[in-house]
């Protein structure tokens, strides 16, 4: 995130119309704005908002002193709470008291004349080794590129840089191991419930399966998930879908039992890896289900066998409609939507889906 | 695959740079020697648990996922699992099959054909909600006597929302508080407990980030808290069955609940109806984000600490030593450091005992104060110079250390400096110390053996913290102690005889 303040008013004027600075205070230990920029002698009014779920201050310290003063915090020690953290020392030049989630502060300074790197930092304990940032106090706004700019924290240097290996936002390796499709994570993703299970089928394919409600959610084309804000944590966030979602499962629920028309009631029961691809295991209704879904020949849509091995009624896979979708069945009467295959087919049968010419969603 | 082996050893120099003292012990004595274990590389080490197999090795669970395995002997990992999601416990069942704690699930992970990686994952349990907050950590699980498993759910924060579809129940009345933690779905905020029929019960409410589940030796359960909105300050619970322990918001999966938002009870109504802790960690003095409780139980192999129970912390380059006593009925006590800077990192949020008694400890940070890696602390067999033990008596407390005490040392009353206070119980986050105050002491007594010191203080008041400062008290040998800050949380007085 690169944020450049303009001093809107004449940067030497005493008492001018100051530069309105809005600093949030964010979950992860974070500032949500890293740097910006402000000419010598500008008045700066700097908003400090808690969004997070901890008590926060900001102070502003002499260039290159952040570390000394993150350290004399600390050895305030149980003298700490009463004075908010603020250590008395003349490397601290401003400071906005400690805030309580939800609460906002400004103060309103004149910036030094002397050009420099100015940090902010939260001092409470444990919080100023990692939630800081940088006030430039410069001429010609000059900053040098995030990736570069070691006046703040590491883990913002990378933002919206590109992925690696299927992955966004982070820098060398994802893991101990090479990542060779198919694998899986359980992860939070977008468009599905909590429990959700995302599968690369292959360096092209991955689909979203939800253990919630034990069914396939959607398949995409393209990169994989961008984990970056999940990995660093203490952040509300979901893991993004970086290629082109091509299937959403539009129907109510693709498998019934008996019945045509009656939803099932569902349970996970887990998976076991086949050839390294995940077999869901799953009751509907408390009849025993595994779904195996593997890439087609070319690699543009899905094979989902599955197995039914107590079936003793009818099975019916219904699919939604206009979903851009070519459904075949190795078993079985269509009728609309609907395949219906006797309970000895159901022992095994597969639905082969393809995207239709153009079908992208 | 690669493997990068960093084989750092970190030894601890006693006395070498806190101390003047002349007539000290050798400093290159030591009781317990710090190292870190090399990682492979590309692993972004953040312990989310560790345990170790029967046959020695050791396995470890990672927050991106990955379950691996670590032989001591010749240093090498391997990857057992990997995709779980945010695995914050374990507990070995074979060095074939895991029961992980993972976000969504309790999971079963077993290598069933033998080739060293897991293939089946089978549900344990997942019947409790997950709205999809990012604060929704999973705890445990660990096992008891009878076989029951217990887990831990942690509240919602309210720096995160929840997503649109959750699974459970969805109730949002507690939502929406400023800075309110708060429970969305069944059952945020309990300590649960699974039969072995597979059942999972409401066990006890109360809880905003109990990131430690451990029992003692006598199978009492116990949970760690971390300060915030009604935690005034980090603490240990002794947790019983169907008691309430002070954060409000998931008091509404009660059964017996009327719908009225908790948060909005009176304090005093809340405050009548919880458990207190039985130990307090004072927030910038003893730990400030205390993680899993682990009883010693290595019967003397790590050191003279047996019994007691050592809690990590991941705010700071610290282990917390606690010391427990029953006291009128309940349990309650001090806590102190074991391990304080001397090479240990930040980010303490695992620990396990290895089968030749070294405390292994995992660390994390995950947007929090911490850092990634493990470390291992061994006991040299050097006894160290410490205070053992901490019991109240009618008049004030005795003292046990691990060795005879130099008298003059000893009897000096300007080495026991004691101040009081209390914490306040409110919806705010955090409290200040309150009331307090400095307790002068009337007496001291030295036993024969100069290993027990008894105290008398000018007055003892329930519902206070007794932080005491020990000065230059010495062995008999001229050693220093080890740790000098000792709190006791005293709910109770000792009943007259």
């Amino acid at each position: 995130m690169l944020i450049t303040v303009h001093a809107k008013a004449l940067p030497n004027a005493i008492g001018a119309d100051p530069v309105i600075i809005s600093i949030k205070a964010i979950t992860g230990l974070q500032f949500d704005q890293v740097r910006f920029t402000v000419k010598p002698g500008a008045t700066v009014k700097i908003v400090l908002t808690n969004s997070d779920d901890m008590s926060h201050n900001l102070l502003i310290t002499q260039p290159g002193a952040r570390e000394a003063v993150v350290d004399a915090a600390l050895k305030l020690g149980d003298q700490g709470p009463k004075v908010g953290y603020v250590p008395d020392m003349p490397e601290v030049l401003w400071s906005i008291p400690l805030l309580d989630p939800g609460e906002n502060q400004s103060i309103t300074f004149t910036a030094p004349t002397k050009e420099g790197v100015y940090p902010y930092v939260c001092t409470y304990p444990g919080h100023g080794f990692v939630m800081f940032g940088a006030m430039y106090v410069t001429n010609n706004d000059k900053m040098p590129p995030l990736k570069d700019d070691l006046n703040i924290p590491s883990v913002r240097r990378n933002e919206g840089q590109g992925g690696n290996g299927g992955h966004a936002g982070h820098t060398g390796p994802a893991h101990p191991y090479e990542e060779t499709p198919p694998f899986l994570y359980r992860t939070f993703i977008e468009d599905a419930g909590p429990a959700a299970i995302a599968v690369r089928l292959t360096d092209n394919l991955s689909y979203c399966w939800d253990a919630g409600s034990c069914r396939l959610r959607y398949a995409w084309q393209g990169d994989f998930l961008d984990m970056s804000v999940l990995w660093r944590g203490h952040k509300q966030a979901v893991a993004k879908v970086l290629g082109t979602v091509f299937y959403r499962d539009k129907s109510e629920y693709p498998l019934r039992v008996g019945r045509p028309g009656m939803i099932p009631d569902v349970q996970f029961k887990g998976y076991r890896l086949v050839e390294r691809y995940p077999e869901f295991h799953y009751l509907i209704n408390g009849i025993e289900v595994y779904e195996l879904i593997k890439p087609n020949a070319d690699g543009t849509g899905l094979l989902r066998t599955f197995r039914i091995p107590d079936a003793n009624q009818s099975i019916w896979f219904v699919s939604g409609s206009d979903d851009g979708i070519t459904y075949t069945s190795s078993t079985g009467n269509w009728t609309g939507n609907a395949v219906k295959i006797d309970p000895a087919d159901a022992k095994q049968f597969t639905i082969t889906m393809t995207k239709k010419e153009g079908g992208l969603l | 695959m690669r493997f990068l082996f960093i084989g750092v050893i970190v030894s601890i120099l006693i006395s070498s740079s806190c101390t003047n003292d002349k007539q000290g012990a050798s400093t290159a004595e030591t009781s317990y020697i710090i190292d870190s274990i090399g990682l492979p590389e590309g692993l972004s080490g953040e312990v989310g648990a560790i345990e170790f197999l029967p046959d020695g090795r050791l396995a470890a669970a990672f927050l991106r996922g990955e379950l691996m395995l670590y032989n001591p002997k010749t240093k090498d990992w391997k990857v057992f699992a990997e995709g779980l999601q945010e695995p914050l416990g374990m507990l070995v069942i074979s060095e074939s099959e895991f029961i992980v704690m993972q976000r969504p699930e309790l999971t079963r992970i077993k290598d069933t054909d033998g080739d060293g990686h897991a293939d089946l994952y089978e549900t344990v349990t997942d019947e409790f909600g997950i709205s999809g907050n990012y604060h929704e950590f999973n705890y445990g699980p660990i096992k008891d006597k009878e076989g029951n498993l217990v887990i831990g759910l942690n509240s919602a924060s309210s720096g995160g929302g929840i997503l649109e579809e959750v699974r459970g129940e969805l109730d949002t009345i507690t939502m929406n508080h400023k800075g309110q933690m708060f429970s969305p779905v069944p059952y945020r905020g309990w300590i649960m407990k699974l039969t072995p029929e597979g059942k999972l019960l409401p066990y006890a409410s109360g809880f905003r980030s109990p990131n430690g589940l451990g029992f003692d030796d006598a199978g009492n359960l116990f949970v760690t808290e971390n300060q915030g909105d009604w935690v005034a300050t980090s603490a240990l619970y002794h947790v019983q069955e169907g008691n309430f322990y002070g954060h409000p918001s998931g008091l509404i999966w009660k059964k017996s609940w009327n719908g009225e938002d908790p948060l909005m009870l009176p304090v005093e109504k809340l405050d009548s109806i919880r458990t207190k802790a039985a130990v307090l960690f004072p927030h910038g003095i003893i730990a400030n984000s205390p993680t899993q409780p682990l009883v010693d139980n290595t019967g003397g192999k790590f050191g003279p600490f047996t019994g007691q129970l050592l809690v990590g912390e991941m705010n700071s380059e610290r282990i917390v030593r606690v010391m427990l006593e029953e006291v009128d009925g309940a349990l309650q006590g001090a806590c102190t450091f074991f391990i304080n800077g001397k090479g240990l990192r930040k980010g303490n949020n695992r620990l396990a005992f290895a089968p030749d008694g070294s405390l292994w400890v995992g660390q994390a940070e995950h947007g929090w104060a911490g850092a990634k890696g493990i470390q291992r602390i061994v006991f040299t067999g050097k006894q160290p110079m410490d205070l053992l033990d901490m019991n109240l008596t009618a008049k004030g407390f005795d003292l046990a250390f691990t060795q005879s005490l130099n008298a003059e040392s000893a009897k000096n009353a300007s080495n026991y400096k004691f101040r009081r206070y209390h914490y306040e119980y409110h919806k705010k986050y955090g409290s200040d110390q309150m009331e307090v105050k400095d307790i002068p002491v009337t007496d001291i007594k030295v036993s024969k053996d100069g290993k027990k010191v008894s105290l008398e203080l000018e007055s003892l008041e329930p519902g206070f913290v007794y932080e005491l400062t020990l000065g230059g008290i010495q062995s008999e040998k001229g050693e220093p102690l080890e740790n000098n800050l000792v709190c006791y949380t005293l709910n109770r007085l000792k009943p007259n005889d």
